[in-house]
Parts: C-alpha cells; structure tokens; sequence
C-alpha cells in the first residue's frame, strides 16, 4: 500500500510540475490524457489497486480521489492562466486603422431646405390651431385677383406679372384670359372659407406661385406661404401677436418685429412686416463692418398682412358684419434664405447635389 | 416717384432729410432710397477770369489768370474759347476729383504751369453740354463753391407710391402727408395768371363725345410764346427727378405733373384743325402717328383727343405727332382733362405704352386739381416762354366725379385694430388729412373724402388712415382669445412625409423644379391631356406666355425635370446621383369654368451611378433594376403596402426587358424601371439610369398608416432549404406562390440565384429558405418532411427540378 501512495505522490508533485510549465492549452490537453486518462498515469496506478488488501482499498481511493481533484483543479487553473495571457497578448496589440470611413450601405439623402423651411413654419401654425390648406395652382381669374379686390383693369394688378394658359389646352367652356397660373397662394382663402362656408377659419397654404418675371431676383416659380384667421372679434392686435410669436419661434426668442402700413387690395387695414436682422441682431453692423443682409436698417422685411377687406370676406360667404379677420404671407425662399444663408435664388432649382446635400 | 427734397420744402417746412424718410416710411409712402446730389463737386469754386493771352507754343490755348477769392490770382492754361476777361466760370481746384473720375493735378502743358482747371458744363456732369467753359451769372462771388453758387446741393428720396395712393405722385401729394404728420399747413402754388387778349373760347372749341370715358376737359390758350429751352433751375429739377428736359413749353407740362400730380399736354394750336377739340374713342381702323414714332391702329375703345379732322393724341397716355410742339409753335393749347381710368389702362396695356400720364389716369387722377393745374400751367408757360395767357378756361363738363362720404363709427377702430381710438383722435387725424366731417351724432360721423383720395370708400379705409397716421407701433400685440380647435394632421400630408422618411433613407436627395418644362421635354413619355370637348388631345396645359419655350408646358409627369437635374450634375462631374421629387402633374378639368385644372401629386425619382459611392469598403457596383425597386418598396413599406404587385414591362418610356408595372389589387400605383435607350438618348444621358414614378392618389387608395397589430404564433418552427432549377423565364414569384401553396409554410425567402457552369444555358437555380409552422401544435420533423415533399411535386410539376 505504501508503495501504491508513494506512487500517487510522485504522480502529483510531476503533475504539478508539468501543468505549471505547459507553454499552451494543446499542451495542457496532453497533460490531461497523460495524467487523467484512460490509459493514462492514474489510472495505472490503480490498476495495482486490485491486489490490495480489501480493507486498504478505501484508503487508497481517497487518495487516489485527492490526487484526481487535484490534478483536475491545476489543469483548470493553467487554462484560465493561459487564456488571460492570450487576452493580454490580444489587447496589447496595435490598434485597428480607425481613420478609414465607416462602413455604410446608403448615405442619407437630403430634404430640400424649401421643403425644410415651409414644414418648419407649417409646424409653428400648427401649434397656433392652423390647419393646411390648399388648392389648385392653374387658378381662374376670379379667385386669384377679382374675388381678392382686384377688379379686370386695377392698377394693382401690376404688381404681378401674371401666367396665362392657353386656353386651346383646356377642356372647352372657359373665358379667354379667365385661367392663369396662381400669382399668390392668396386664392387659397377664398376657397378655404367657401369650402367652410362659416367662421372660424383658421388655415395656412404653403405651396408653388408663379410670376412671369425671371433674373438674378425673381424666378418664375416660387412659394408662399398664406394665413388666414377669420372669426369673430379677430383684431389688428391679434394679428401682430400672432405674427410676432411666429417670428420669435422661426427666427428665435430675441427677434422683434416692425408693423408698417402698406397696400394689398385684399386687406385693410394693410401692413409690410419686418423682422430684426437675423444676421446682425438689429444693430445694422456685424464685425464692425456694415451688414449686407439688412442693408444696414437692422430690419428685413418678410411678411405681408392685414385686415381683411369686407368684400374678400363677403367673397368667401363669410358676413363682414359678424366677423372680421387677418391674413398674411410669406416667401417661403426669403424664409429659407435668412435661415440657411443662402444668397442666391437661383441654386433652389438648379438641384445641384453639392448644395441639396447641405441640408 | 422721386422726389427733390429743395423742391418739396417750397410745400412744406422739413425736419431732416432722415426725419422725413422716417415719417413718410412710417404712414405708408417706404422710402427706398436717399440720395445726396451735389456733393461730388467738393474743390470746384467759382473764379473770375481776370486776364488771358494767348499760349506761346500752342495755337489753341490761352493762358489766363483768374481770381479764386483767395490768395494770389492763379495762372491756369485752357483751350476753351467762349469766355470774356471778367466771366465768371467753374474752377476745379489742385486735388478736385471731377464726376468722371479725373484728378485735378498741377501740370505743364507745353512748357506753361497750370494750377488747375476751368471747366464745361459737361465736365462737371450737369450737362451733355462741352461747347465751352460754364458761364455763371457775374453777381456770383469768387470762391463760392459751385454746388451752392448752381443750387446743386439737394437730397432725392426714391418713394414707393403704393398703386392705391395716385395723389402722392407729386411734390404736393407728398407735401400733403407730411403735412398732416406734422400738424402743418400746406403752401399751396399760387399762379400768377396775366390774362390777355380775347377770350379763350374764341380761339378753340371743346367737346366730348364720350362723357363716361372723359368726365371733363379744360382747355387754356396762350399766344406769343417763343419755344427755348428751359431755364437751368428747372430743367435740373425735372432730370432730378428723371424727366428729360425737352424745352420750355413741354417742361412746363411735365414741371406740373411733378408738382401737382395732374398731367397736362400741350398742343400747337396752329395744328389743331377747326380750332376744335373732340373728345371720342377711335373710329374703327383709325390709326394715329405718337410722339414716340410709331403709327398705331387704335381700338375703337381707345379714346382720341381729336381735332376737326383726326386724332391729335391718345388720351391721357401719349400725344400725336402731329400736334407735337416744335420749334415754330407759338399758339399753345393746354390741356388738363379727367380720364375714366380703366379705359386708360385698356389702352395703355393694348399698345404697350407706359407714360407719366397713363400711370397716374389709370390710378385715378384728382378732379380737383384739372382748373389749378391748368391755371399753373399756363402761367409757367408765360413765364418761361413769353406771350400772353387769353382769359378765360374753355372747360367742357360733362360729368360731375361722385365725392363719396363715408360714416365712421366710433366703436369701429376698436373692433378692427383692438385698441381705444378717441374720437378726438380720430377727427384730428381725418380733418388733417383733408376729409370734411359733414354730420356726426353719439355712434359715429360721416365724412367727406378729398378728392384727391380716389382710394377711400368704406369705413375700413378711414380706420386705416388713422391707424397709419398714429402709427401701427400704437396697436397692443394679443393672441386671438377665441379656443384653438386643434386640427388632424390631413392623410395626404403623413403620407408625403413617410414618402420623404424613406426616399431619404434609400439616399434620395430632394430635387424641386419648375412646374413648366419643354414641349419636347414631355414627348418621349407619350402623354396627352384632354381638351376641347374631351376628345381633342394636347401635350400638356399650356402658357400663352412663357419665360421661354424651356418653360412654355405644364408638366404631366415629373421625371424630365429630374433627368435634366441628373444631366446637371453630371456635368458638373458629379456621377452618382439620386435624386427625388413630390410635386403636382397637371391634366385638365372636366369643368373647366370650376376647376380648369386636375392637379394630382406624384412622387418620382432618378438612380445613376454607383450603388455606394466609391469607398474601401465599396464593392463599386453600378445600379440596377433591384436599387430603383428598393427605393418603391421602401416607399410602399412606409406607407403599409402590402401585397403590391411588380410586372414587366413598365411604361413604355421605361426600358421592356428591365421595368415593371407596380399595381396593388389591380389599380396601378407607378413604375419603375430603365430608362428607355432612346430617352436616356433624347436627355443626353448614358445607358443605365433608373427612374420611377409614382401616384400619390393610388398610394393612399392603399396605403395603412395605422399599423394594424396581427398575433404571431409562438410554437417552434421548422427550418428547410430547398434549390431547384428553373427555366430562365420562370419568375422569383410564380415560385415563390406555388411554395406559399402550402398552408405550412409561413415564410419563403430566395436567398440565392444562380446561372452558368454546370447548368445548361437559359437555366437558372433558384436557393429558397423555407419557414414551416402550425398556429395550433408545434410541427413535427416527419409532418414538416410530408410538406417539403409535397412541395417538390408541384415544383416538378411545372417543369422545375430539384438540385441535390
Ligand atoms: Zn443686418
């Protein structure tokens, strides 16, 4: 028996040995059908078990256990060992090259800032109760100018250069010179309040108006965005409130604005509405030099707006008498451009990816 | 409207020329522009010509010496030869730099020093004239400078007279403001008339033939006039104000325009045959010679001003030719009428002509001022050309102008403006700016408008003149009190805001275009509106007048406009482009005196280049038919579209072999696809680029914003692949259908195709990945067996095998 447990001994202290200088995990496999195999070094020496006297056994197992336990708790050990040297080794390495792009499939596209910019103002309505509206942009006549105030032969007229179609490609049953391409998204409130047919009315239409004007300052097609609150009791003070909440919520809590009175047929009283220079903060100067946007006055004028007159409202089938109301209107690409900085109209419809893709 | 500050303050006493803008801006005449005239001429002073000889090497000039008010008289060499020793002429002193830019420096000019330079009216930028030095009056002192000595000192305002203001198109108009804003009278011009000679009625006789289109003409005489040109103050005053000087008589005409706001026109009476005046339109055909050269074929509602035999001037727009003033007149009839407006916008517009006078007939001229600017005039005409005025106005009057009175209330300005307007404030401001309060009781007062004020007729206008007049920085600023009824978002606008989500993130940038394209443009997509009676054709609706015949027709589809932004970028070398928009097509309404237009949104878009732009990581594949697809299906996922179909061919501008039709339930929703060779061709484009195009009312007939949650089974699924191989023309579809047969089957997915070696040509195999599961138990492996194979056999039975 003696002999079996000096076995066991020394078949522990070479294990121990053997496991702690294994340079690998292969070799820690190899250790482990060496010592702890079927044919390995343990399993010999019990195979001498069998001669021992039958009341020695027991206290040979529990060695034999021992040893097992053992040998089995070094070999996991030296795994773990092995492991974290490997992870050391791996994190000790020299990092990836992390300057390469970014693996995407797509890059994103971009929102147009004309569409941009009339969702931004559309959702500053919204939050006020407006609601969308619209209509058609090849508009009669008596919307776009006779039911606005503008009778045929009004000087005001002037202040438009006006699309007509060609009658020949409509369907037959129109006046000549009765249908033209919308001059102003103004049509849009006699519609909306016929449409409605009562107060209150509260609407924006942003959409496409055309004037047949095209240069460095105008092009033939551009937006607008128009307002209209009708309903009794609507007052001028009502609409500079509404108008100068707006004004802070797109351009910013800070900015002022400036009522001056003006002329629209279809309003009265009327009024041009100015900001407080975005790029200059009203001062006229930025960085000591003069300010190109304002032109140095501190103010930009960006709106339209006033009463609107009895008769537009009596147009719409809404009775003056009751009720009164407010219109406005804005470019949507001087909007745009003060917000973004753009200073040229004509990059909105040239579509060159180098400017779409500032946005 | 331009006008002279100096000019004005004969009307009116000024504050600043800022304080002026400031106020004019601020009751509603915006003040554009400030300029100062006069201050370019800084360095030239008046200098007397005390000796000259002649230059001893030069034949043409002279050496003088002249006195400059200071100093040593100075030795200046000049080649002028219009001047006598004691005139007093313009020097521009060493240093002065002259309108066109020269520098004034001393010089030798053939070998005798110059200290400076004498000059011409031309030099000085007055006038076209360079015959010789400017002579000025000898009482003007050595070393004034010459911008005071000639009045050239002055500020001109640019103001932006609003259509409905015609009575501040004049110095007085202008004065009349300021006026009221200041609380300060008007001085008005008194004309001093010297009436001579028989009575004006004997010379020349009036008549209007047509009272609504001419409500009065006053006519005065004056004889004896000699034609010159003007006096140098007042032909400086009209270029102020950018009226070329003509001579004396027309100046005079067009100073009262100016200045009164009333046009005038002057006639050589000698021409005017039968010494008569006819007021009428135009006979049928009549044509008539104008001041500007052209002989017109009049309208017969264009209306005359005539003599005995023929048209003498289109009224109230431009005169004839004919009775033009020339050098020998020297009888001159004066005209000052009140035209209806309309018709003179009619004639103004039909013949193109745009003048002083038109402008301000078709705004509505001032009754009032017809007998006082007649009056005005005439002695103007008197003063600058001699004769004698004869006594007496030949004044035909048919038609009285209505005054209206219009009734205030006192409540009204409150209601309207939302704040407290006294009614002391509101008569003050009223009675200052000319109305006549006629009666008045405890609601209100009625008054009566100037007729200078064609603009005011309800009781909005006069809540109007006097908020402007208090200023609309008085009104308070509210938010309407009334309850916000918080509206839906509308359909339409969620689902073009999905459509944007996710055309943007399949790398679409938003393009916008015009509405109007080429006739050219739309032929390639073989689309047509109805016109007429329905049965006519045309390529789109129309202009009559188009910037350019590149934008002459509206667009019936959007992708032209999209391919000619993809051959922009192109040339500006940028190749891989997609590029989207959302916008109207433009057909014709079934009703036109309703609705002429049936305007429908689509949503389209272009795909070229690279499918990811180059990068290390980029394999560098160009688009397909697969990319463009993608970007629909992204679209028709955004907006819950299930069950949309894909079938070639697309329209017919797309390529056949490589477009499909998308349709859900039958209804067809756009398509997608190839360009066409032949329109890639007419665009200038290369072979390969993608399109679609999409209609917005068919998506939302199918669109599910609202997702509509469906349980899922949660029992284990059996997973199997299946390869079969097909004929080419098999499609992914028809496959797929006959696996989904299977009521088992939950899922297929083709997760690869492949042609080539070892399959024979025109074959192709197709990998399905196939998910199995019963809602109610979980699937066995032998049960999922029996399915798989049965799928086999009907796979086999329409020609496909099975690979191994
Ligand atoms: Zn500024």
């Amino acid at each position: 028996m003696a002999d079996l447990l000096s076995q066991l001994e020394a078949l522990a202290t070479g294990a121990r040995a053997a496991i702690a200088a294994a340079p690998d995990e292969k070799g820690l496999e190899e250790l482990r059908v060496r010592f702890l195999g079927k044919k390995g070094e343990l399993s010999q020496v019990l195979r001498g078990m069998g001669q021992l006297p039958a009341g020695e056994r027991p206290r040979v197992g529990e060695v034999a256990n021992r040893v097992r336990d053992e040998v089995e708790g070094l070999l996991a050990d030296g795994k773990r060992r092995l492991e974290t040297k490997a992870l050391e080794a791996e994190l000790a390495g020299a990092p990836i090259d992390v300057t390469l792009a970014g693996r995407r499939l797509l890059p994103r596209g971009h929102r147009h800032p004309i569409t941009r910019a009339t969702e931004d103002i559309s959702a500053i309505f919204a939050r006020l109760g407006y609601e969308v509206a619209s209509g058609p942009e090849i508009e009669l006549d008596w919307f776009n100018f006779e039911a606005l105030n503008l009778p045929p032969d009004h000087p005001a007229r002037d202040m438009q250069d006006t699309f007509y179609v060609e009658e020949s490609t409509l369907r037959a049953g129109v006046k000549p010179g009765s249908v033209l391409l919308r001059t102003h998204t103004s049509p849009v409130q006699v519609r909306s309040m016929k449409r409605l047919g009562k107060a209150p009315v509260r609407i924006i239409c942003p959409g496409r108006v055309y004037r047949s004007d095209y240069d460095q300052t105008h092009s033939p097609m551009f937006h607008q965005v128009e307002g209209l609150c009708v309903d009794e009791g609507i007052t001028f003070a009502d609409l500079k409130g509404t108008l100068a909440a707006f004004a802070r919520a797109y351009f910013g809590p800070g900015t002022r604005t400036r009522f001056r009175p003006s002329y629209f047929p279809f309003t009265e009283p009327s009024a041009e509405v100015d900001v407080s220079c975005t790029i200059c903060g009203g001062t006229g100067r930025k960085d000591g030099k003069r300010c190109g946007t304002c032109k140095e006055t501190g103010w930009l004028e960006v709106l339209g707006a006033g009463m609107v007159h009895p008769r537009v409202l009596e147009n719409g089938g809404i009775d003056s008498k009751r009720h009164t109301g407010f219109a406005f209107g804005m470019g949507v690409e001087r909007m745009a451009m003060l917000r973004y900085g753009i200073d040229d109209l004509r990059l909105y419809f040239e579509n060159d990816l180098r400017f779409l893709s500032q946005f | 409207m331009r006008i002279s500050l100096k000019w004005l303050s004969e009307y009116v006493a000024l504050p600043s020329p800022e304080e002026v803008a400031r106020k004019l801006t601020a009751v509603g005449l915006e003040v554009e522009a400030m300029e100062r005239t006069g201050q370019g001429l800084r360095g030239v002073v008046a200098a007397r010509v005390l000796s000259s000889e002649k230059h001893p090497n030069a034949e043409k000039l002279s050496v003088t010496r002249i006195d400059r008010g200071e100093g040593e008289p100075l030795q200046i060499v000049c080649g002028a030869k219009n001047y006598a020793v004691g005139d007093v002429v313009p020097l521009a002193t060493i240093g002065t730099v002259l309108p066109g830019g020269a520098k004034i420096e001393k010089a030798k000019l053939r070998g005798v020093e110059s200290f400076g330079m004498l000059c011409s009216a031309r030099e000085l930028g007055l006038s076209p004239d360079a015959s010789g030095l400017l002579i000025l009056p000898p009482e003007v002192k050595p070393g004034t400078p010459i911008a005071e000595a000639l009045g050239l000192e002055d500020v001109l305002l640019e103001v932006n007279v609003t259509p409905n203001r015609p009575d501040c198109l004049s110095h007085l108009g202008i004065a009349r403001e300021l006026a009221a804003i200041l609380g300060q009278p008007v001085r008005l011009p008194a004309p001093k008339l010297a009436e001579a000679g028989g009575p004006a009625s004997d010379a020349v006789k009036v008549r209007i033939d047509a009272p609504d289109r001419c409500a009065r003409y006053a006519a005065r005489v004056v004889e004896g006039v000699k034609i010159g040109p003007s006096p140098a103050w007042l032909a400086r005053r009209l270029e102020a104000c950018g009226v070329r000087s003509i001579s004396n008589v027309v100046d005079a005409t067009n100073y009262v325009l100016l200045e009164l706001g009333h046009p005038l026109h002057a006639f050589d009476l000698e021409r005017v045959a039968g010494r008569e005046i006819v007021v009428r339109t135009a006979h049928p055909g009549e044509r008539l010679a104008t001041l500007d050269g052209k002989v017109r074929t009049l309208a017969p509602d264009d209306l005359l001003v005539a003599d005995r035999d023929r048209g003498s001037a289109l009224a109230g727009v431009m005169g004839g030719g004919d009775s033009e003033i020339a050098a020998g007149t020297t009888r001159v009839l004066v005209e000052s009428a009140w035209f209806e407006p309309s018709g003179i916008r009619r004639t103004s517009r039909r013949h193109g002509l745009k003048t002083e006078a038109s402008y301000r007939f078709e705004r509505g001229a001032d009754p009032g001022m017809v007998i006082p600017a007649v009056d005005r005039c005439a002695a103007l005409i008197a003063e600058l050309a001699g004769g004698v005025v004869r006594p007496g106005i030949v004044d035909a009057h048919p038609r009285q102008n209505a005054r209206p009175e219009v009734r205030l209330r006192w409540r009204r300005p409150a209601e309207l403006l939302g704040m407290e307007v006294s009614r002391e404030d509101a008569r003050r401001i009223l009675i200052g700016l000319g109305f006549e309060e006629r009666a008045s009781d405890a609601d209100g007062a009625t008054f009566r408008v100037p007729t200078w004020r064609v603009d005011v007729s309800i009781e909005e206008d006069l809540v109007e003149e006097i908020v402007r007049t208090l200023g609309y920085d008085s009104i308070p600023a509210t938010l309407p009190a009334n309850a916000v009824v918080m509206p839906a978002e509308p359909v339409e606008a969620q689902a073009i805001s999905r459509i944007r989500a996710a055309l943007e993130a399949s790398g679409f940038s938003e393009a916008v275009n015009f509405s109007f394209v080429a006739a050219r443009a739309l032929e390639p997509f073989g689309r047509s509106v109805e016109t007429g009676d329905g049965s006519g054709r045309a390529l789109g609706i129309a202009l009559k007048n188009p910037i350019s015949n590149d934008l002459a027709v509206m667009r019936t589809t959007l992708v032209p406009s999209l391919l000619a932004d993809l051959a922009h970028d192109r040339r500006q070398r940028i190749e891989d482009v997609r590029l989207y928009e959302i916008a109207r097509t433009y057909g014709t309404g079934a009703r036109p005196e309703e609705a002429p237009s049936a305007e429908a949104l689509q949503v389209a878009g272009v795909v070229a280049g690279r499918r990811v732009p180059v990068g290390w990581a980029a394999p560098g594949d160009v688009v397909d038919f697969y990319d463009a697809k993608a970007a629909v299906a992204g679209v028709l996922e955004a907006l819950g579209i299930d069950g949309a179909r894909f079938e070639a061919p697309g329209a017919s501008w797309l390529h056949p072999r490589t477009s499909a039709v998308v349709t859900r339930g039958g209804e067809v929703l756009g398509d997608v696809g190839e360009l066409h060779p032949r329109v890639a061709q007419a665009f200038e484009l290369p072979r390969g680029v993608l399109a679609f195009e999409l209609r917005l009312d068919a998506l939302l007939r199918a669109a599910e914003l609202v997702p509509q949650y469906r349980p899922f089974p949660r029992l284990p699924a059996v997973l199997r692949d299946l390869a079969v191989v097909v004929d080419d023309a098999v499609t992914a579809a028809s496959v797929e259908g006959l696996v989904r047969e299977e009521p088992l089957v939950e899922a297929v997915t083709l997760f690869d195709v492949y042609r080539g070696a070892p399959l024979p040509a025109g074959k192709k195999n197709l990998a399905l990945a196939i998910t199995y599961r019963a809602a109610d138990r979980t699937l066995t492996d032998e049960e999922a067996d029996r399915v798989h194979a049965r799928i086999v056999k009907r796979l086999a039975a329409v020609g496909a095998e099975l690979r191994t």
